[in-house]
């Protein structure tokens, strides 16, 4: 049994209060991008046996869990990246369901199945994360596009999953993690996570469902959306 | 001046493809000049955005005003270095053709902030000569290659006079400002000027379907270089010239030659630019051709485009168009053996010639290189004809075929459709009287068009030159030639000849100081030109001086009856003019 000390309980307070400013400052950003005008296409429909803005938006939408409709993730190089990019945003859900469970039923985590299954997505986000920042520090391409925020948003993250694995090992108590420390330290990180994410990179996922449905909607509507394969 | 433009230019798709970017770095293996160029990551189009992002950050975005280092926010450029920089990148090493959007997994639509950065370079006035000289004529002119109205109206005339030859009577002329029709046709000028055979055959699949068309006299250039410059005010003046003239004439439907921007300007993006509802339906003209087939209206015998083909996806159609599966729908109906390349329809790689590059001739070798990609997807089908629906297209697949030495040519639906074409009236006198091949292919022949004329050809290679003072000489004209701009011009001074074949690249004194010589010397100014080259880039550099344009444009390598078509063509037209 995890006993929550006073430390913990403040911890989990800022982290709450971080929680909320995000959420703020998301809402912000949503109105923010919904104060400009949205573009609209007067044309007709490009091809009446193909047009249709519903049908394009959806599938641009959920785009994101066809790699076979993109060639950039379809290729084997690219599928490898596309595997590495649902284990590390898997990694991303598991670490922030740690930052919450873990105070309010840090027991549940410590049950093997559910230890495991976070452990793993954990461990499997640190190594993307990794070899995120081998490949965004090592290939010229992506040293030129990367601004600061791409290179501490991905260090922070990484840092993250890192402190994050010693935490879930401190909840099942394995390798001889005892200090509640690390899970404080924890959420403490996860508070700083959530107050800058909305000012980075990060918050990107704020963004896709109006780029992907607003291109999807459009090139739907000219009837070159769902993309026809090759 | 730049950022109260981009403020102008933002609404919120632009801005989610502003802010959706996490440099994932997905994008830069669908583009053709990253797959040309891998060494340089200056290629990779999310680069080429972000020098709309930085500027976006630095103005709109509070991250960015804040914090610019931080998000790579950035000023608007400073220096005039800055700016060239900016001109090369958005202009020089990206077509606009989309692919990179489909490949995006935010869908940030990298194509349409190139040419939003396109838009504004071209506000400050910064932008390739070719685009500054192509928009103004469309500006002044009402389309993009600078033809005169008489010179339209001209060529109209001479296709329907050839027309009427062709089949015997004077039925199927081009009804030229016809009020009440039911289909106005427009066209890209490259029609007018270099391939007014085009307008033939498509005057002839009119005829033959009984259709109740015409063409405007105004309004006609479905092109529309505002797409390319990326300044929308050009784009809907142009959009607009159409549309007025289809209200104007009270015609039932637009169609639309095969020409992709001109497609995707007229059909789709030239309602917004002008900010008004579509005036008519509007179509390409492979739809048109396509239902006259379906319907009964045409016959065709694919036998007679016997060769393997395949087709090239113009981007314009393709990705932005929606428009893939119809061109291929008729090229099965009037040919023999299709050969399908790829990556093809919405994932098919760009000519290079898109996004205006045919006219921006210092970029010509960088873009050659970019267009190995679709060199080595036409190689491997083995084809000999490449078909595309698209003007722009014919002109980069004609450079990109000589450049890797491929061994096909191209070809428009058009020309297919027109040469499958199944007429009763001209069918049966085939039938009955057997003509020589060579009298009903090369009149010119027997009836010396050239006689008592006398041309100076001026070409530097030898087997050129050779070349076409035997075409001349065999059409009955006297030919007198140089080797040189310095001999050219002393021998058109001297011998005043009634017509000047002139190639553009020669060592020494190029064929456009030649040209400019000619016309801005007494004894030569009245001496018309017909322009003879290799080099299809070269061709705007020569229309941009400050001198009245050539009277004729071909290109190499050059089919002998359509030389002398042409040579006889502007004699005929000069005589026309003396009287």
């Amino acid at each position: 049994m995890h006993e929550i000390s006073p430390a913990l309980h403040t911890a989990e307070i800022i982290h709450w209060i971080a929680l909320t400013v995000m959420v703020v400052v998301y809402t912000l950003r949503i109105r923010w991008l919904l104060s400009f005008k949205l573009g609209k296409d007067k044309s007709a429909p490009g091809n009446p046996g193909q047009s249709n803005k519903t049908k394009g938006a959806r599938h641009s939408l959920f785009n994101v869990a066809m790699p076979w409709s993109m060639e950039s993730t379809r290729k084997p190089k690219g599928f490898v990246f596309y595997i590495s990019f649902v284990l590390f945003h898997l990694g991303v859900v598991a670490g922030i369901t740690l930052a919450f469970v873990s105070t309010v039923a840090p027991n549940f985590l410590a049950i093997p199945a559910v230890g495991w299954t976070m452990m793993f997505f954990i461990v499997a986000a640190l190594l993307v994360s990794l070899y995120r920042i081998a490949r965004r520090t090592l290939r010229p391409l992506m040293r030129l596009i990367s601004t600061p925020d791409d290179y501490f948003s991905l260090i922070m993250l990484t840092v993250w999953f890192a402190l994050g694995l010693v935490t879930q090992a401190y909840l099942m108590g394995i390798w001889g993690v005892t200090s509640q420390g690390i899970q404080i330290a924890y959420l403490y990180l996860t508070s700083f996570f959530l107050l800058y994410v909305p000012f980075s990179k990060i918050s990107h996922y704020l963004y896709y469902p109006f780029t992907r449905i607003y291109i999807g909607r459009a090139l739907g509507h000219r009837g070159s959306y769902p993309v026809a394969r090759s | 001046m730049m950022e109260e433009q981009l403020a102008k230019k933002l609404n919120r798709q632009v801005v989610g493809s502003l802010v959706g970017c996490v440099h994932c770095g997905m994008c830069d293996q669908s583009c053709h000049y990253v797959l040309a160029f891998p060494d340089d990551p200056k290629m990779t189009p999310s680069y080429k955005a972000d020098q709309v992002r930085k500027l976006f950050k630095a103005n709109h975005d509070w991250t960015g005003s804040v914090f610019p280092w931080w998000v790579g926010a950035d000023k608007a450029p400073l220096s005039d270095d800055d700016l060239e920089t900016l001109k090369d990148m958005a202009f020089g090493t990206c077509t606009n053709c989309r692919r990179c959007t489909l490949s995006c997994p935010m869908g940030v639509d990298t194509a349409t902030l190139n040419r939003i950065m396109r838009g504004l370079l071209s506000h400050v006035g910064v932008m390739p000569e070719g685009v500054r000289v192509v928009s103004k004529d469309q500006w002044e002119l009402g389309n993009q290659m600078g033809v005169l109205k008489e010179d339209y109206l001209d060529t109209l005339e001479w296709m329907s006079e050839e027309l009427e030859e062709d089949l015997g009577h004077a039925e199927a002329t081009i009804p030229i400002e016809k009020k009440g029709a039911k289909i106005m046709y427009c066209i890209n000028p490259r029609e007018v000027k270099y391939d007014p055979r085009t307008i033939k055959e498509a005057a002839l699949i009119f005829h033959a379907a009984g259709e109740d068309w015409t063409m405007p006299e105004e309004g006609w250039d479905n092109t529309n270089f505002g797409l390319f410059s990326g300044d929308d005010g050009l784009g809907g003046a142009c959009a607009k010239r159409e549309y007025e003239k289809a209200r104007e004439l009270g015609v039932d439907k637009v169609v639309i030659s095969e020409c992709g921007h001109g497609f995707r300007s007229t059909r789709f993006e030239g309602v917004n630019w002008a900010g008004e509802d579509e005036p008519v339906p509007m179509e390409s003209s492979v739809m048109t051709m396509l239902n006259y087939i379906k319907e009964g209206k045409i016959k065709v015998d694919p036998t007679r485009n016997p060769e393997k083909m395949t087709f090239h996806d113009s981007c314009n159609n393709a990705r932005s168009g929606g428009f893939y599966e119809e061109p291929r729908e008729l090229l099965r109906l009037v040919s023999m053996d299709f050969q399908e390349m790829y990556p093809n329809r919405t994932e098919g790689f760009c000519c290079t010639g898109g996004g205006g590059a045919m006219s921006m001739s210092e970029y010509t070798p960088r873009r050659l290189q970019s267009a190995k990609i679709k060199a080595d997807q036409i190689r491997a089908t083995g084809a000999k004809v490449v078909v595309t629906s698209c003007h722009n297209c014919v002109d980069g697949l004609n450079d990109l075929i000589k450049h890797y030495e491929l061994d096909c040519e191209v070809k428009q639906l058009v020309n297919l459709v027109a040469n499958a074409l199944v007429l009763d009236e001209i069918e049966k006198p085939e039938e009955e009287v057997h003509v020589p091949e060579e009298i009903t292919v090369k009149p010119v022949v027997e009836g010396e068009p050239l006689a008592g004329r006398k041309i100076l050809v001026v070409d530097d290679e030898e087997d050129v030159r050779t070349f076409l003072i035997t075409v001349f000489e065999d059409a009955g004209a006297e030919v007198i030639s140089a080797s040189d701009g310095d001999q050219a011009v002393a021998m058109a001074s001297e011998h005043q000849p009634d017509l000047i074949s002139l190639d553009l690249s020669m060592p020494g004194k190029d064929g456009i100081e030649t040209f400019v010589e000619l016309r801005s010397t007494a004894e030569t100014e009245e001496i018309p030109v017909c322009v003879v080259t290799g080099h299809p880039e070269f061709r705007q550099v020569i229309y941009d001086r400050p001198v009245p344009p050539p009277e004729g444009y071909l290109g190499k390598p050059v089919d002998e009856d359509k030389l002398v078509a042409y040579a006889s063509h502007i004699l005929e037209h000069r005589d026309e003019k003396a009287n």
